[in-house]
Formats: C-alpha cells, structure tokens, sequence
C-alpha cells in the first residue's frame, strides 16, 4: 500500500472529476440522471434485458455452470498542483463489458470496449470455448437484489467537477507553507472517479450502481540544517464534493507538515525480534497482510494458504473479533453490490479467537457449499472478480491505550504505513513504517522512520496480547490493495494493541553495534 | 442500439484527423498517442484450464497545450462523432489550470537522431502461434514442475501469456513514432507442503519479445519447482552482519531504488537524495550502471521516449560516480538544464568473471537473497528497508533456508559495500543485471 503516483492515475482505471466536461462526449449534448433511474445502460448504450439475455446465452452456449456480464463506464479525474499552480490535469474514460463462463473452478473470459451487439457477442463466444458441450439453452429471466446504499450521493450526483476542486488544491498549498517555514515543496493532488456498473448473472441478477471514488492529498518537503525529510497525507473513500471540508483540507495539510517536521528527530530502532505496539487507524494494513489475504478462498480451496487447516481452530486469543466489512459508509472497501451481484456484507473472520470463515466468491462459494460472501470483486471489466477484501478490522479491547504502550515495556510503536505484503503459504508478511516512536521503559519517545517489520501471520495472530478501547478507521482513499495484477480499494481499521514479538528490520544491531 | 462505429481509419489518418481538430479547437500544440493491444492467457491448475482469457483493447491520449496550460486525456472510443466533444471538453479542461510556462511540447530540434537499427521488437511468427500451441506449451511446463516437485506439491498452477502491441504517436509540432512489439511468457508456480502449517510458494515465469528465445519448457517448469523446492525449511536467524549476494533476476528490486531519485522530477522537486552527486562517487568502482536501448529483442529496447526524444546509450553511473540524471523535457526546463530523457531502456551492469557458487565458495559464510517481501525506498534520504528470502552458506555449503529476515540501510553506505559483481547477467528482463555481492550488511532476524 502507498499513495499511487501520478504515472499510475494515468494508466490505471480511475481519473475522475471532468465528469461534468465530459459527459456530452459520449452521447451529444444528453446530461445523465445520475443515480435516480438505476437505467443508466440501457438508457445510454441500449443494453436491454433481451440483449442481456442473448449474451447469456452466447456465453453458456457451449456449456458451463453459469455466465455473468459486467458492463462498466468509468470517468477519472486528477488534479495536481505542484510549485505553487494547479498545473497538471489528467483524464481517462474507461468502457466495455466483460463477459465470464464459468464451469466448476474454470474461467473463460472474454471483453470488449465496444457495446456493439457484434463485438459483445463474439467476447461472449471467447468466454464459451472454455466449454465444449452440446446444452440446451437457458432463458433467464431477471430481477434486483435488495442492495445496500454505503456512499450515499446527492441526487444528480454526477462526478466532481474541476471548478471545484481547484481552490481546494490551493487551499493546502496555502496551509502547509504557513504551517511551517520550514516547508520548501508542496505537491497536492485531488484523484477522482465515477464508475457505473451493470451486472447480470445467468442465475437471474441485474443490477447497476454508482461508485464516486477518491482522494485529496499533500506531500511536503521539509529542510532543516540542509537535511530534507518528507510526508504525505490522504483523506478520501467513496465520497462525493461534499466530505472535503475546511476540516479535511486542514487535517491533510496539517498532518502532512507535523510528520515531516518530526522525522528531523527521528532514529533507526535496533534490528531483530521485540514488542511492537500498532497505533490505532491505518496499522489495520497489518490485518489485511498478516490474515486477510490468507483468509481469501480462492487461496484455500486451492490449499495454498496457511489458513487451509485452521477454519474452526483458534488462532487467537479470545479477545481477538477481526472483521472483514462492505458496510461502512464511505470507507473505500465499501460496496453496495459486489462485481458479481452480491449485496455487500460483513463477515467475521475471527470471533473470541476462532477462524470462522473465508472471504468467498461464487467458484469459492459453490465450493465449499456455503453462501457467497459479497467478496467478488475486480479491478474493471478487463478483469474477472477474484475474493478480495473490503474493509478489514479488528474490535477494540478493554485498556487503554497507554496501558498497552506500557506493557511493551521496550520495542516500537507504529503510527503510520505503507507497503505491506505477504506470502500466502508461508504466511509471512512485512509492512513499512514511515511514522513511528520507540518504546522505552513504557513510554513514547524518539520519533523512528523508513522501518520495514516482517512477521508470520498464524504467529502474529497468536502473539496479539492486549487491545485498547479505541478502535479507529482509516479515512484515506489512496489505499489500493494489488492482488493477481488488479488493484482494488480497501481501507483498515485497528485498536491500539500490542504485538509481543516481531522482526524490525533497522540498520543496527542490538547493543548499538551498527 | 446507438453506439455504431465510423469508417475505419488508419491510426496515421485519425492522428492527423484529431491533431487538426484540437487546433481548429483553440489548442496551440498536441500530441496524440494511438495504441492497440491484444492479450491471450492461459492457465492450468490440476492438469486442466482454469482461465482462459483473450482480449483485443485500444487507447486514444491526447495531451493539449493552451496559453502554457495542459491537459492530458484518454479515452477507448474512437468514433469521429464522439471525439469532437472529447477533444473541446479536454481543452476546456486544460484552459481550467493555472499557467506554467514550462508546459509545452518539446523543442522539435531534440526529435532528430533517431536510430535506425532494426531492434526487432515484434516476432515475425507471432501470428502462427495456434490456442492448440499455447495449451501444450503451458501443459509441457505443468508437467515438468509436477515431475520436479514430487510428493512435496500441494499446487502447481502453469500458464501462458502472450501479447502484441502497436502504436503510433505524433504531435503538432513534427514528431512522429510508431513501434509494433510482441512478447511472450511463459511459467509455473509451485506450492510445496512445509514443516507444519507453511505452504512455501515459488516460481519461475519467463518472458521474450520472441517465442523461439524461450528456454526450453521442461526446464522452466523444473526450475519453477527447484525454486519452491529451495524454500522449504525457510526460518530467520540471529540478526547479524554479513556478506550478502543479491541474486541476479532479483537484484534490480534493490537497483531500482536509484532511478527515482535520478529523475528530472525528483531532483527539481527537492526529494532526491542525489541531487547533488553528480559527477560525485555514491559506491564503489564496481557499480558501473549503463542504459541501453539498443539491444536487439530487449525487453526495455525503443527507438524514442515519452517526449519523442531518440533513445540512446548512456552511462547513468559510472565506476560508482553519478554520471548523468534522467531527465524529461518539462523538468528541464524548470531546472534551467538540458534534456537527457527521462526514461530508461534496458539496464546493463558490467558482468565480473566468476559464477555465484565460485564465490560463494569463498567467503565464510554470506546469504544469497532470492527473494524481497515488502519494503520501501526513501528517495529524499536514501534510507531503505525490505524483508528477504533466502539462502545462508557457510564456507560454501548450504546451511539453512532463511525467511521474516530483513536487510536495511542508506544506498550511500550500501553501494560502497559492492565488492563483486557476478558473471550471470539475467536476460529475461528490462535489467540485465547479474548477482551482486556485499559486504558488511545487517540482516534483520531474531
């Protein structure tokens, strides 16, 4: 996990924000109905339930269990502001469906980028060579699920314009130059997108949905006696223009500026094993690597995951509920739908100590003869959905947070992350520091930094010994988790707790030697 | 349905047919970049398909300049029709920014010079490559990982990969490129069954421009299982300070850290810790790093960058000292200095005479990394950090696996510590770069 740099926004799906400017491109001189009529492809490109159902067809033609469709439109947007001018404007449209068969465990895929007829079915007839079967064709009729409304938008809601925009740039531009005279560079940036997806399933769901996606950010450099540090800050999730607030322009400015500011201070902790206290907030990321992929059931019906034998089993103390959730508002793993038609949810991956499921999507699902778990999800419709994670946390404790850094006695405390990582079977899993305080005798002292932590995910789990009461959610929207090649949003939420033992990869070994 | 497609247009005719539009428009300059790519994959686990996927996309980016303001968009529809409003909405967009007067296309004067090599990109048998082809060659690899792995496989998923990309760029101001390239890859991933609940992971995946320069595919698929093979038993260590040997195809994991801070972009933007070493030494004499474009069916080879630059050869260090940034139009213009591209072709690091097990052999006792997990590079201080897979050796004999270890550092302490470079350049990469031996480096573990 680490904020995408620019060249990313550019290639990736998701540049939003032109929404506005760009609309009429598609379709002359016709402003959509954003989120209101839940038509939007039909309305816009003539996908009806009928040609629906012809692609269905096309798809299963030559047998499978089952055929999905994933239409997307996705508009992106990013802003940038560097040297003092918001100078830098990027865009990108995003259009096509991708059509899935499906037999047992095995895919066919195929997609196009044109909503013709002839070129949707002939990606329809790539997905069927998968199969090789005589079948007698299926009619599937319709209908929409019940799902969930986690990014609630104003009616009309159709993209955040550039206009708007704009000043907030320059809002934090302005910020971190008075926070600090110390600040010799501002870059800021506001990343934004609008996707619309139609899903429809051979088991009988259509359904479509709006997803506003985003972030607004600082990164500063600071100089002091010729020596220059540096630090970011992101808040965003699937917000619309209205949760970027004077209040959100300050705490990205402000958190931005102290950060770099305090790293002057900052020293190598000693290497090797000790306590390690995670913060609360974005220290989740530990969850996500050290159980979270672990716990996808794709990994584990192929039993390639450490997890494999450990469903049922305790993995950890009873104080320990890790939870995988679609349902927070605005988070930015949070899904109305999932890219298979599933209603977003949350499931419990660990209850009092206790594996209790995977994250599933249907192949998982059907596999393991359980209900999906509304974890299908893709990067776009170039891709085919895999089990991934959404929001992932763990339930605060009963101490306090100082009672916790206490009882670490000597080790570190991790504040702020990034780049984390992990192997499946091994279960071993690192994550980078870039905010952080030793422990010493109980107490928070010098700041540390540029720290990479490694660990096992089964012993991490054992060794988490005590959680205090404050659970917190990450509000960032920079967070992309990358699995099989597609990155898709997730977010974190921790309680301060402590970690008995993990490796600090510092430069100095213990007794100072370095 | 409404969506109906124009008349096809060769990419040269629609370049030339939106160039003229953005003018016409109000834009001073563009450029327009036209792509199409198609993809076919493969893969295999238990001896049958698991997905099979093919897909056939293409791009339009068209980059405006107003009054020194920009705007850069991309869009997969190609219709007249629409385009007309794509490009007044982008250049509304661009009117929208601030003024930069450092926003323009390159001088013209700095397009000339382009090679004429034939670099072989694209494999002229390509075509003749059949789905029946790409399923034996991906059952071939199945096999021999199946057959090397024994009674320790768990898993073995096989697949293969192959694609052909065109492009063709041209800007208001006289530039104009086209590259046709194809590539081919093929591999396997093992999951071996470990001491307890581990499940060691590895794997082996090769890529060429042509498919006759592929190793041979029961040698992939056995390396493929010998690479997980090598994992098991993998534990840390005692933390401790040792030589350590940077495995040839991994090794630009750790290279790469450099580049960013030798960016145009990094260096005018205060966060290069190299800012001011150039023509100053940052490792030792061994640490010679050349880019070069030329080499035929490289992975990394071009005949021009981003800006329309010609590519060229070029010594980016040189017997450790600094010897030239990468350097992009834009930045050099902010910086006041001449343009050096500020992108990189194939990656070279001269190859020193003896193998990785001849040197192993001679020092006491060293790890040969083979894997990195996590980590991160700090560019505005050179301070890095990342987890490391592999092997411990003492006097040349295998003493352990080693996993959840970690090495860490300043790269200006770190490149000094190069004390030998190996004979085995890796060729299936954009970073031809062969192992890399350290000394003094501390290893993160117990």
């Amino acid at each position: 996990m680490k904020p995408i740099p620019r060249r990313k926004f550019i290639q990736g799906t998701a540049l939003a924000g032109g929404a506005l400017l760009f609309l009429p491109s598609l379709k002359a001189c016709k402003f959509l109905n954003a989120n209101s009529s839940g038509n939007y492809f039909l309305d816009e490109f003539g996908i009806d339930e009928d040609l629906c159902r012809r692609l269905l067809a096309k798809a299963l033609s030559r047998g499978g269990d089952f055929a999905d469709l994933y239409f997307e439109f996705t508009v992106s947007n990013y802003l940038g502001l560097e040297d003092g001018k918001v100078n830098q404007s990027y865009g990108d449209i995003s259009l096509g469906v991708g059509i899935r068969t499906v037999k047992g465990d095995q895919i066919g895929y195929g997609l196009t980028q044109e909503l013709t007829e002839e070129s949707m079915m002939s990606a329809a007839a790539t997905a069927s060579t998968l199969c090789d079967e005589r079948i007698t064709p299926v009619d599937t009729s319709f209908s929409k699920p019940q799902i969930g409304d986690y990014y609630p938008l104003a009616a009309g809601f159709n993209g955040i314009p550039v206009e708007s925009k704009l000043p907030l740039l320059q809002s934090i531009n302005q910020k971190c130059f008075a926070l600090s005279p110390e600040i010799v560079k501002v870059n800021a940036g506001f990343q934004n997108s609008t996707k619309r997806i139609l899903i429809a399933t051979s088991d009988g769901v259509m359904t479509e949905d709006i997803i506003p996606a985003g972030f607004i950010y600082s990164s500063v450099v600071a100089e002091r006696n010729g020596k220059r540090e540096q630090a970011f800050w992101n808040l965003g999730g699937h917000r619309d223009l209205s949760f970027y607030t004077d209040d959100v322009i300050n705490e990205v400015s402000s958190k931005a500026v102290n950060n770099a500011l305090r790293l002057f201070d900052a020293v190598q902790p000693p290497a090797g094993e000790m306590p390690v206290v995670l913060g609360p907030g974005i220290t989740g990321i530990l969850l996500h690597e050290a159980i979270g992929h672990g716990m996808e059931a794709d990994f584990n019906r192929k039993k390639i995951s450490t997890y494999s034998s450990m469903l049922g089993k305790k993995v950890a103390e009873p104080f320990v509920n890790i939870i995988d959730d679609g349902t927070i508002p605005g988070l930015a793993g949070s899904i109305n739908v999932d890219d298979e038609g599933i209603p977003g949810q949350k499931t419990i991956l660990v209850e009092n100590g206790i594996l209790r499921s995977y994250l599933h999507d249907k192949i998982s699902a059907k596999f393991y003869g359980v209900e999906p778990t509304g974890n299908g999800r893709r990067q776009d419709f170039q891709n085919y959905p895999i089990p991934r994670m959404r929001n992932t946390y763990m339930l605060g404790g009963t101490y306090t947070p100082e009672d916790v850094i206490r009882a670490a006695g000597n080790g570190i405390y991790v504040e702020d992350v990034s780049n984390g990582q992990v192997k499946i079977g091994e279960g071993d899993f690192a994550f980078y520091v870039s905010q952080g305080r030793m422990i010493e005798n109980g107490k928070l002292t010098s700041p540390i930094k540029d720290v990479n932590i490694m660990g096992n995910g089964p012993k991490m789990l054992a060794n988490i010994t005590m959680a205090a009461n404050d659970l917190e959610m990450s509000h960032g929207g920079a967070g992309q988790c990358g699995k099989n090649g597609q990155g898709a949003p997730v977010s974190f939420g921790m309680p301060t707790c402590l970690v008995k033992s993990l490796t600090v990869g510092g430069t100095q070994q213990k007794g100072g030697q370095s | 349905m409404t969506y109906i497609k124009d008349k096809q247009m060769s990419f040269p005719e629609l370049a030339d047919w939106v160039i003229d539009r953005t003018l016409k428009a109000g834009a001073n300059d563009c450029r327009v970049n036209l792509s199409k790519r198609r993809t076919v994959e493969i893969n295999y686990r238990d001896r049958k398909p698991e997905v099979i996927k093919e897909a056939t996309t293409h791009g339009l980016y068209l980059e405006v300049f107003i009054n020194n303001r920009f705007a850069g968009k991309s869009t997969p529809d190609f219709r007249t029709s629409t385009l007309e409003g794509f490009i007044t909405d982008l250049i509304a967009s661009a009117s929208l920014m601030e003024e930069d007067p450092y926003r323009t296309l390159p001088d013209p004067k700095y397009y000339s010079g382009r090679s004429e090599t034939d670099l072989q990109l694209s494999d002229p048998d390509y075509d003749k490559l059949t789905p029946e082809d790409r399923h034996a060659m991906t059952k071939a690899v199945e096999e021999s990982c199946l057959l090397e792995g024994g009674k320790k496989v768990i898993s073995v998923e096989a697949g293969e990969y192959d694609e052909s990309y065109e492009e063709y760029v041209k800007s208001s101001n006289g530039f104009e490129g086209s590259t046709k390239s194809t590539y081919c890859q093929v591999g396997a991933s093992m999951t071996a069954q470990d001491e307890g609940d581990r499940r060691p992971a590895g794997y082996n995946y090769i890529g060429c421009r042509y498919r006759s320069d592929l190793p041979s595919l029961p040698e992939i698929g056995t390396v493929a299982a010998t690479r997980t093979l090598d994992l098991l038993g993998g534990k840390k260590i005692a933390t401790t300070k040792i030589p350590v040997i940077l495995e040839n195809r991994g090794a630009a994991r750790v290279l790469g850290d450099l580049f960013n801070p030798m960016s145009g972009g990094s260096i005018q933007q205060k966060r290069s810790f190299l800012a001011d070493k150039k023509g100053k030494s940052i490792g030792s004499k061994l640490l010679t790093v050349t880019d070069d474009p030329f080499i035929p069916r490289g992975l990394g080879s071009k005949y021009y960058d981003g800006d329309g630059f010609p590519a060229r050869r070029r010594d980016l260090l040189k017997e450790g000292i600094v010897n030239e940034f990468l350097v992009d139009w834009y930045y050099s213009r902010k910086l006041g200095w001449e343009p050096t591209s500020g992108s990189i072709g194939n990656l070279i690091i001269p190859p020193g005479t003896r193998s990785v097990e001849a040197i192993i052999s001679d020092l006491p006792r060293c790890i040969l990394i083979t894997g990195y997990i996590g980590g991160n590079s700090n560019s505005t201080t050179g301070d890095f950090s990342v987890g490391i897979i592999g092997k411990l050796f003492e006097k040349g004999k295998l003493v352990q696996n080693v996993a959840e270890m970690n090495i860490a550092d300043n790269h200006l302490n770190f490149w000094n510590k190069l004390i030998e470079v190996a004979n085995d350049p890796w060729i299936y990469s954009q970073a031809r770069i062969p192992s890399l031996v350290f000394e003094d480096v501390v290893v993160a573990g117990i």
